[in-house]
């Protein structure tokens, strides 16, 4: 009973519900031209990391990231793992605050945003409630009821691209990597690893080929390609660069006389959002899982519902989109450490139990 | 999980939402009815104030009706938020569908309004622009008498689908905004004015440079522009000396070389016509060629008009992304472009000659 | 006479008991059973005939007990009363002997088998279960012919006593499903089941569900099909219909009578109802959300339409919606409650008149009528009552979400739906399951 279907459509949709909205603003802002060499960048690091992780936890299986650092005591399971129960939260902290942001600065400016953040703080919550599986079927319904909406906008949104724009293909900064250490280029990678770690804690009863999911990766770079060139190609660069969101302000300049609808932004942002709530239940259900872990006492319910709490009050204290913006790069330290070091120890580990395995 | 400990929390939840909306009500959401959507703004400038005049469609189903609001105030915010106060229906901007700007204030610039247009989002970036000549309150009363359907109609004349013709500059706010923010591109808008017979008519099209008025050219020369932006010049009748064509179809090729930091730019601009009527009896060849003179006549003449206003309108710094480097780019208006070669062939091509034969 | 005195005792209590003396051959003996389910004067017939050849053959008269009935001690009062109730024939001989519990031939009490009444059919087989247990088990042993069909048969309740059959296709089944079922089964036993509800509990489902754990079906051809599928199928005795288990979101959207129409045709009317549950469960939503909250999303044209025939109405979207909503539920619940003869005035009654009123008296606007006929009708594209019940109410999630977030409380009921039926599982087998391949789950 292979479930890879579940794993690598949950696995795209959390990072396509991230992609479209700061990740193209980074790009653009980080390059003047030759954006896809960043993309491309950004992009391989992705896939290699995910197949050093992938490699690790299949050492190391049946057992869950939580479990491989366990085997090796609990106190080095606590150091190791703390930043990424810290990285997650205020992952959770972000995004709700965030997509709020942006929901209220697209089309809700009246509703107040507590109200948006309660919303979505209590939809990802209740689907975290009901646990991984349920997450897992939800994403696949959700997927193919948002799918056509998504599909639509993607084959619209090249109406106004002129395609002149992506010339000249390459400069000298984009060819020499200069950006690869300046805060645009390092805040993009939130697009690239927000999702992919939990697929280390996945329980054994949803077995899935590592493989798969590496191959269903490669479906992920139209999507950032798309998610930067449509507003490059709309605007330019010089234009494109003042704006907060280029991707959603591009699909905004679609002109489509034959829908009773007139801003089909609308729907595309939603489903966006949607994925979100999916992709933030499943941070929150991660979250709960490392703090159980620790306090085994705790039910699941009652560990999310005090999650959920304290983050709607953690995005209550935040003031202002800069603020957001700030917290995001603070977070950046974390986010290497995550993207960087967690999967490498967990292929040693992993290497290392496979042995003792192998030994016995 | 047990799906069982789910149930109460499920309740909760919904007993939130339920005491939410008592207690917030719909917080500021507007029905429908009790919105006012204007289709068209009009922007004069009478010493240091704006006045804005919008034009309401009355929602009465069974009346033909709409009413012109008009106000000043020292910004466009301002003067909405004032008419907000005495109409009893809250203004809604978002199906703002037409943006008239007096040409006075096109000449300083649009640069400031549309910028706080894309800013703040209440207005489509899809508005089409369109500049007059003449005073703004006569024009909206011509629109309010001489418009059907509660003036939604209003709209269709710039509409592709509906009443447009390749006479017309279709500009949108967001082709304004880029043009302001591009090297290399600037945009033509449509110069209109009240209609005797119909609700407006136009003069042909205003020329933008970087967001200000510089320029105009004629509707003959617009018609250049759309054929030579791809907006189709189709079933647009040319009426000769010796016989009317129907224009069928059209297709542009270019190729552009740097001699000596000289842009060269030769087009080659192919028409399918059918004739439709002739003037005693030319011979299909003859009528080609003053159909190609014609045209190229036309052409350089609109050509050498916006070259002298250093206002690209036909987006020909475009071409040459790949040949001028990035940084000399900036300065194509000004140093590249009154130098620019165009070098311009019209090819026509008699499709067929209708039903009647002619004689070789 | 212990036994026969505890019956007499019995008999003032229960006019319909009989207890009637007779001589077989030449044994006094006493018939005992209720009234209302044997037909005496044809048993007594059969008794007789039966006792003559016992006499030809010269093998004592107790030999019948191997014949047709089996004993019971003439102490085990219990036994007696119980077989009493389930309509079988107590021989007490006049001497100490164990008295004999036999078949008797029983007085026809239910239906003959007609067409169904709650499920239409336009191509296939019209027969549909009747109340009586061995009449269905016989129609769906009819209708599928394989030696591979099991059945295990369990009494249900211990005051009211209810038979249950379990039928499953031997390799198809799901083989942890059946067992945990067989253990819900066998482990509640002792528990009453006088309806679904107390039934959705003695599986060990919640009572809070939103969807029903199991399909219900009239048609013998639905039954064969879900049981070759792996389903299980269950009969309780006195329920007309079959209770398919699990239920899966399938089984919304397809029923095996769609495969008799060609194969084109078959998808297309199985996207037909899925369109047609999208649109009960969103339009209202859809309704609320874009008039009070997003018009900026509607084209300018329909923006106006709606906004001109809003104009006078006196109160939000939101509780135009549920004023109507509810109306029209209040007609669908006395539809079904009334005859049918008099269910067309109903008709006439709410459609035309309060129709056309409500619009005249500029109570509701003529779309919001336009799209409530449409959530109304599209809910009952799906297949089966229950599961249109079910839909039913998930709508009204959806629009207080819509009224207060407009196109994202749209979306985020969406999600929540998705959810709840996600989360939802019989004995392992996930709601959101595909019925084919026993495994793996898919949306």
């Amino acid at each position: 009973m292979d479930k890879s279907m579940q794993v690598i459509v949950v696995y795209l949709l959390t990072h396509i519900g991230l992609i479209f909205f700061m990740y193209p603003t980074d790009i653009i802002e980080c390059l003047e031209t030759g954006h896809w060499s960043a993309i491309l960048l950004g992009f391989a690091i992705h896939v290699a990391l995910l197949a050093v992780y992938l490699k690790g936890l299949q050492f190391g299986a049946p057992n869950n990231v939580i479990d491989i650092y366990k085997r090796f005591g609990r106190w080095f399971a606590i150091v190791f793992l703390f930043p990424v129960a810290l990285y997650f939260a205020v992952v959770i902290v972000i995004t709700i605050r965030a997509y709020s942001e942006i929901v209220t600065l697209v089309f809700l400016d009246n509703t107040p945003l507590w109200a948006i953040m309660a919303l979505l703080l209590a939809v990802s919550s209740l689907v975290a409630v009901y646990g991984v599986e349920t997450i897992f079927r939800t994403g696949i319904l959700v997927a193919l009821l948002f799918s056509p909406a998504l599909l639509l906008v993607f084959s619209l949104s090249f109406q106004n691209a002129d395609w002149r724009y992506m010339l000249p293909l390459i400069d000298q900064r984009a060819a020499s990597f200069s950006y690869v250490f300046r805060e645009p280029f390092l805040l993009s990678f939130f697009a690239f690893t927000g999702g992919f770690l939990f697929l280390g804690f996945i329980p054994p009863r949803i077995p899935y080929k590592p493989r798969k999911v590496l191959l269903a990766s490669a479906a992920l770079l139209p999507m950032f390609m798309l998610s930067v060139y449509v507003p490059l190609l709309t605007f330019g660069q010089s234009a494109a660069s003042l704006l907060q969101f280029p991707f959603i302000t591009a699909v905004d300049t679609v002109n489509v006389s034959w829908l009773m609808f007139d801003r089909i932004t609308l729907f595309f942002l939603l489903s966006l959002v949607g994925f979100v709530m999916i992709y933030i239940s499943l941070v929150m259900w991660k979250t709960a899982l490392m703090i159980r872990s620790v306090v085994t006492i705790m039910s699941p319910i009652v560990t999310i519902l005090l999650l959920t709490a304290s983050v709607f009050l953690a995005c209550l204290y935040i003031p202002n989109w800069h603020a957001v913006e700030r917290i995001l790069w603070w977070n950046t330290l974390l986010r290497l450490y995550v993207m960087l070091v967690i999967p490498f120890v967990t292929l040693v580990l992993g290497f290392r139990l496979h042995r003792k395995g192998a030994a016995h | 999980m047990n799906v069982k400990n789910v149930i109460p929390y499920a309740s909760t939840m919904l007993l939130i939402v339920g005491m939410m909306t008592l207690l917030c009500g719909c917080w500021d959401n507007k029905d429908i009815n009790h919105r006012a959507l204007p289709i068209v703004m009009g922007i004069e400038k009478s010493e240091d104030d704006y006045q804005v005049y919008l034009l309401i469609p009355m929602k009465d189903q069974d009346k033909n009706s709409a009413l012109v609001v008009s106000d000043k105030g020292t910004t466009i915010n301002e003067v909405i938020d004032k008419m907000n106060k005495n109409l009893e229906m809250q203004i809604d901007l978002l199906h703002l569908k037409i943006i008239i700007f007096d040409r006075s204030i096109a000449e300083k610039g649009l640069n400031d309004s549309l910028s706080s247009f894309m800013r703040a989002g209440d207005v489509s970036p899809k508005t089409i622009v369109t500049i007059t000549e003449h005073k703004l309150r006569p024009l909206f009363e011509r629109m309010n008498a001489a418009s059907l359907n509660n003036g939604i109609s209003l709209y269709d004349y710039f509409e592709k689908n509906a009443g447009w013709s390749p006479h017309l500059a279709q500009t949108r706010i967001w082709h304004v905004f880029r043009s302001m923010q591009s090297e290399t591109k600037d945009v033509p808008v449509p110069l209109i004015s009240a209609g005797k017979a119909t609700a407006l008519e136009s003069s042909g099209s205003a020329v933008l440079r970087k967001g200000i008025m510089v320029g105009k050219i004629s509707s003959d020369e617009t018609l250049m522009f759309n054929a030579f932006a791809g907006m189709g010049s189709q079933g647009k009748i040319e009426v000769m000396n010796q016989a009317s064509v129907l224009i069928v179809s059209d297709t542009l090729s270019h190729s552009t070389s740097l001699v000596e930091n000289t842009p060269v730019l030769n087009s080659k601009l192919t028409l399918k016509v059918t004739i439709i009527e002739t003037k005693g009896s030319p011979t299909a060849t003859l009528i080609q060629q003053e159909l190609e003179e014609l045209w190229t006549a036309r052409y350089i003449r609109m050509f050498r008009k916006v070259q002298s206003n250093r206002a690209d309108i036909l987006g020909l710094g475009q071409l040459f992304r790949n040949k001028i480097p990035m940084d000399r780019l900036k300065y194509w208006r000004d140093d590249y472009y009154p130098r620019l070669k165009f070098n311009f062939r019209i090819h026509a091509i008699i499709q067929n000659e209708g039903l009647l034969k002619m004689k070789e | 006479m212990e036994l026969l005195e505890h019956l007499r005792n019995r008999q003032r209590q229960d006019a319909d008991l009989f207890i009637h003396r007779i001589f077989l051959d030449r044994y006094p003996v006493t018939l005992v059973g209720a009234t209302s389910l044997i037909d005496l004067p044809q048993t007594v017939k059969l008794l007789q005939t039966q006792v003559r050849h016992v006499v030809a053959s010269e093998s004592p008269l107790l030999a019948i007990s191997g014949g047709i009935g089996e004993r019971i001690g003439q102490e085990e009062l219990v036994k007696v009363f119980e077989a009493i109730t389930e309509g079988k024939l107590i021989i007490i001989p006049d001497n100490a002997d164990p008295c004999i519990k036999l078949f008797p031939i029983s007085r026809k009490l239910s239906r003959s088998i007609e067409a169904p009444m709650t499920e239409n059919v336009l191509r296939g087989g019209i027969s549909a279960f009747t109340e009586d247990l061995d009449t269905n088990i016989g129609i769906v042993k009819k209708q599928t012919m394989t030696d591979k069909l099991r059945i295990h048969t369990y009494w249900l309740g211990s005051g009211l006593r209810r038979k249950a059959t379990l039928l499953y296709m031997d390799g198809a089944v799901n083989s942890s499903f059946l067992r945990e079922l067989q253990l819900a089964v066998e482990s509640h036993s002792t528990q009453d089941v006088p309806d679904l509800q107390t039934l959705n509990t003695m599986l060990g489902f919640t009572r809070w569900s939103l969807v029903t754990r199991f399909n219900t079906t009239e048609l013998p051809e639905n039954a064969s099909f879900a049981l070759n599928e792996g389903k299980v199928v269950m009969f309780l005795d006195r329920l007309p219909f079959a209770i398919v288990l699990p239920s899966l979101v399938g089984d919304m959207f397809a029923s095996d009578n769609d495969r008799n129409y060609p194969l084109f045709f078959m998808l297309a009317i199985r996207l037909l109802r899925i369109v047609g549950v999208l649109i009960n469960t969103l339009m209202p939503g859809v309704y609320v959300a874009l008039v009070s909250v997003n018009p900026d999303v509607l084209r300018i044209e329909l923006a106006m339409s709606i906004a001109g025939s809003r104009v006078g109405v006196p109160y939000p979207a939101i509780v135009e919606t549920v004023l109507l909503l509810v109306t029209l539920e209040l007609i669908l619940e006395a539809c079904i409650r009334l005859p049918k003869s008099i269910g067309t005035t109903i008709t006439m009654v709410g459609g035309i008149i309060l129709g056309q009123a409500v619009v005249e008296a500029r109570l509701v606007s003529n779309v919001l009528i336009i799209i409530l006929a449409a959530t109304t009708i599209a809910s009952f594209t799906v297949i089966g009552f229950h599961n249109a019940i079910s839909i039913r109410i998930s709508k009204y999630v959806v629009l207080i979400l819509s009224a207060l977030f407009g196109v994202l409380g749209l979306f985020a009921g969406m999600i929540v739906i998705s959810a709840y039926l996600a989360s939802i599982s019989s004995f392992g087998v996930p709601y959101l399951s595909w019925p084919r391949s026993k495994e793996q789950s898919d949306g």
